[in-house]
């Protein structure tokens, strides 16, 4: 194991340590300890990671693949003669998620220790103040064994840790009934998408033969070739024959179901919302940054799983998910149920960008967004901290003067979301650039974009460039590393089994080469590629749209909270800051602005053609054309310069509109909400959509009379039963009793009883008492044997 | 004159001993019945002096044993007569009939 995994090893760790500790010592230790306790252990995980980051970013990408080829797995068990290896799955992408993570956490806990000094030991003392950092701590060890787990079984188990800390977490105030009904409404409806996501997993198992991320994909990809496996196989699904493309299509929905419910898509949208209930760390840490982040982190890991369809399927669900949680946003007057819609429908952003195969934007975006939603979470912490736990922004207003960091850092999140920045450059902070580039790969996926890009231009490429050598055939790059590691290595890689079918001749150096040895056609590829479906226009647009609609009813929140002029008086006079909970904001607003261009995107690049195997079921960037923008998996100038007019100053225009209905406050807004037409929407909008009306009305009710009719069949059927079992063996009883016992046993006994008191008087009968009856016996005794001696001497 | 022989004293004997036997059986007096025990006492007395007459020789055995029997009769009454005058202090009656406590 290298230092690369023995370091992101530890680091995952040792959450679980401070975990274990707080769990045994934590009431010890007490109200601020406890919580320095925790943030010590992420600490050192953040600058494990940072390392590990610092290490890994000085690598080049040879090096990065050997290391990744080379990485620790060992067999954990086998099913049968199938083995389950667990290991570190070192990777570009493991390595900025690890960092991202670890460091958005770190801060949060900071932010914690001053928060929840003030907002545990609720009503009955429950809610104490060690029992939030246990679980956070057991959070972060969860969320970081999800990050670099290389088996999709263990990423299956630490998902389940994960959704089991959320129920904790924003069960967190259980002695609320709100509370503990959010908790177990995030859990169940989590549960749901994990129905589905155990369907896919087990046909993951079944028919690639193993749950090794890797080998999972090189399996697919050979079975793909070959037509066998899960393209070869028929199964008949409640009577329809489900088979080849459709099957695989099926694998990949439902390994997809574990991110609807993850990452609260639609219809599984309904919980997050809801978990606002809990801490406001724990909606920042949990809900905006890492939890939900794992269903985007799944889906990108399973890219290479996905066939066309698949894809088209998660496209769809992003785009639904994106605008209808914008819209809801707009109209919602909490603060923090505005940034739980505004983070439902990025993460809708990220599910539509990875289904449209812009895998690289759609996770920095993630990662972008993992810093500015932390941030905005913590700022409206402060908010609701400094406020009295006010969280109605229609009680708010004017709170710049009084919480100046936190506002100005709040708005730096609003640039971010909303993707402000100067088109044509590159200057901009987060969402310009993901944003952006997802919709980019949106267009260029429609009808508008002219197809002759693609064969065209592979035909013309040369294949022995590097770059494009890496994007023609993705498994080249395990190719490349088996090649490397096989001569030399005496012990047998677990990967190795059975794919010796895939072994391609060390000196392949050409795709053509390499597909021979496949025994492939290559143009067979390229043409799947190029022929993939194109998007239909509106699933273009309605990214567009919302795109002009985040930044209006961003800018709304912001400008109702913290300009104007306030509209609670008292809640006004209370405002203030603490120092301890706005220097995390700061540093994630750094953080927001800078780091992410320049640092994560690339290594995202880096990280991409492996993990997306771009030419064999996704023909996304077959439009790249040079070489130096092949491996980065950028667009050509061309499509940004196309998008800019129509995206570029979304921001401006959301941010206008959105002063221009609100800056005296809402009295406007409440008046347009009251025209007819747009007042019906209004209604709908904050009803939520009816979501949870008909959610309650279909499923819980549903249930509840579902159990209903059990009971009946219960009290009815079963009872009767053995009502009746009962009383026949009761009877039976008392028969049995009343013959054997009364009538038989008591007989006998009393009958013997009887004849002796029978006995017993007849005996007693000589004793009169009477001497003259003795006498008469006597004597007439004496007589009777008197005659008896005289008859016999006669005789 | 009839012959008086044996069998005269015999048949004498045996009239008192039953009439004797009779009396103790059918007397609810106490005192009756110890007159009954008399009586047949008193026929013991008649036979076994009959027989000292008429069948010993010479021998005064019989008349000897019938001065036994008379003292033993009397100390005998006087020992019965003390169970009647115990019997008359416990029940106030000489009712042998009412002494049935003896009764199973």
């Amino acid at each position: 194991m290298s230092w690369y995994e023995q370091f992101l090893v530890i680091g995952t760790l040792l959450p679980l340590v401070s975990f274990v500790l707080l769990v045994f010592f934590g009431h010890r230790l007490g109200k601020p300890n406890s919580g320095w306790f925790a943030v010590a252990g992420m600490g050192i995980s953040c600058v494990l990671a940072t390392i590990v980051l610092a290490g890994w970013h000085g690598l080049d990408p040879a090096e990065q693949a050997e290391l990744q080829a080379g990485a620790y797995r060992f067999e954990w068990a086998s099913m049968g003669d199938m083995p389950i290896t667990l290991g570190v799955k070192l990777d570009s992408l493991t390595v900025i998620m690890f960092f991202m993570v670890t460091f958005v956490s770190f801060w949060i806990f900071v932010f914690s220790i001053g928060y929840m000094s003030g907002h545990s030991d609720e009503i009955d003392g429950q809610s104490k103040y060690h029992r939030f950092f246990t679980f956070l701590s057991l959070f972060g060890f969860s969320m970081l064994g999800l990050t670099v787990s290389s088996s999709l079984l263990f990423l299956f188990v630490f998902w389940e840790l994960v959704g089991l800390c959320s129920y904790f977490l924003i069960g967190f105030y259980f002695d609320k009934k709100f509370a503990s009904d959010a908790g177990i409404k995030a859990f169940v409806v989590n549960r749901v998408g994990d129905f589905g996501f155990l369907f896919g997993l087990m046909m993951v198992f079944t028919f690639l033969g193993t749950l090794d991320l890797d080998q999972a994909a090189r399996e697919f990809a050979f079975q793909y070739e070959a037509g066998s496996g899960v393209f070869g196989t028929t199964i008949n699904l409640f009577g329809w024959e489900v088979s080849g493309m459709t099957l695989a299509t099926l694998m990949g929905i439902g390994l997809f179901c574990g991110a609807i419910g993850k990452s609260a898509q639609f219809p599984l949208h309904v919980w997050l919302p809801d978990a606002m209930a809990g801490p406001t760390p724990v909606s920042a840490l949990i809900h905006a940054a890492t939890m939900v982040a794992a269903g985007v982190y799944l889906v990108a890991r399973v890219f290479r799983l996905l066939t066309p369809d698949a894809q088209l399927f998660v496209a769809v669900i992003g785009c639904i998910t994106l605008t209808m949680t914008a819209l809801i946003a707009i109209v919602q007057t909490d603060i923090k149920k505005v940034l739980a819609y505004s983070t439902l429908s990025q993460l809708g952003y990220m599910i539509f960008g990875l289904g449209v195969g812009a895998w690289v934007a759609a996770l920095f975006h993630l990662m972008t967004h993992a810093f500015f939603k932390a941030m905005l979470f913590l700022g409206s912490g402060q908010v609701i901290e400094g406020c009295h736990h006010e969280q109605e922004i229609t009680k708010m207003g004017g709170l710049r003067k009084k919480m100046p960091f936190t506002c100005w850092t709040f708005f730096v999140g609003v640039l971010a979301i909303a993707g402000a920045g100067i088109p044509w450059t590159s200057l901009g902070l987060g969402g310009f650039h993901s944003k952006d580039e997802i919709l980019a790969v949106a267009l260029q996926r429609t009808d508008y974009w002219p197809p002759e890009g693609v064969e065209a231009h592979h035909a013309a490429a040369p294949v022995d460039d590097g770059a494009s050598y890496l994007l023609v055939s993705g498994s080249n790059q395990e190719g490349g590393g088996q090649a490397h590691g096989q001569p030399g290595h005496g012990e047998a890689q677990p990967g190795d089994q059975g794919q010796a079918r895939h072994a391609i001749p060390p000196d392949a150096h050409t795709a053509d080469q390499a597909a021979g040895a496949h025994g492939v056609d290559q143009h067979s590829l390229l043409a799947l590629a190029s022929g993939t479906k194109k998007l239909p226009r509106w699933m273009f647009w309605l990214p567009v749209i919302i795109a002009y609609v985040t930044p209006f009813y961003m800018m709304r929140v912001w400008w109702l909270t913290f300009m104007g002029k306030p509209r609670d008086e008292h809640v006004y006079e209370h405002a203030h800051e603490m120092k301890l909970m706005y220097v995390p904001l700061i540093v994630l607003a750094v953080g927001t602005a800078f780091a992410s261009y320049w640092i994560f995107r690339p290594m995202l690049a880096s990280a991409a053609p492996a993990a997306t195997d771009a030419t064999l079921i996704v023909g996304i960037d077959g439009h790249a054309t040079d070489a130096g923008h092949a491996a980065g998996l950028m667009m050509p100038h061309a499509v940004h310069s196309n998008l800019a007019p129509i995206v570029g100053f979304a921001f401006v225009v959301g941010f206008v509109a959105a002063w221009l209905i609100y800056r005296n406050g809402l009295a406007l807004a409440t008046q347009i909400s009251r025209m007819p037409v747009i007042g019906f929407f209004h209604r709908i909008l904050v009803q939520k959509l009816y979501f949870d009306h008909v959610y309650n009305f279909v499923w819980v009710r549903g249930c509840q009379g579902f159990a209903w009719l059990c009971r009946l069949f219960d009290t009815y059927v079963i009872d009767l039963f053995f009502n009746l079992a009962a009383k026949i063996t009761e009877r039976f009883s008392a028969f049995s009793g009343w013959i054997l016992d009364a009538e038989g046993v008591d007989g006998v006994v009393n009958g013997v009883a009887d004849s002796m008191l029978k006995l017993g008087d007849t005996v007693r009968r000589p004793q009169t008492g009477r001497i003259r009856n003795y006498v008469l016996f006597a004597a007439g005794s004496a007589a009777v044997i008197l005659l008896g001696i005289l008859i016999g001497v006669r005789l | 004159m009839t012959f008086i022989g044996l069998n005269h004293y015999l048949v004498v004997a045996a009239i008192v001993f039953v009439a004797g036997v009779f009396v103790m059986m059918t007397k609810r007096n106490a005192i009756g019945i110890l007159i009954g025990v008399e009586l047949v006492l008193n026929a013991v007395n008649i036979n076994l002096v009959a027989f000292g007459r008429y069948h010993s020789t010479g021998s005064v055995d019989g008349r000897i044993l019938a001065l036994f029997v008379i003292v033993l009769a009397a100390a005998e009454a006087a020992v019965a007569v003390a169970i009647c005058t115990n019997f008359y202090k416990n029940l106030a009656t000489i009712d042998v009939d009412r002494g049935d406590a003896a009764k199973g």
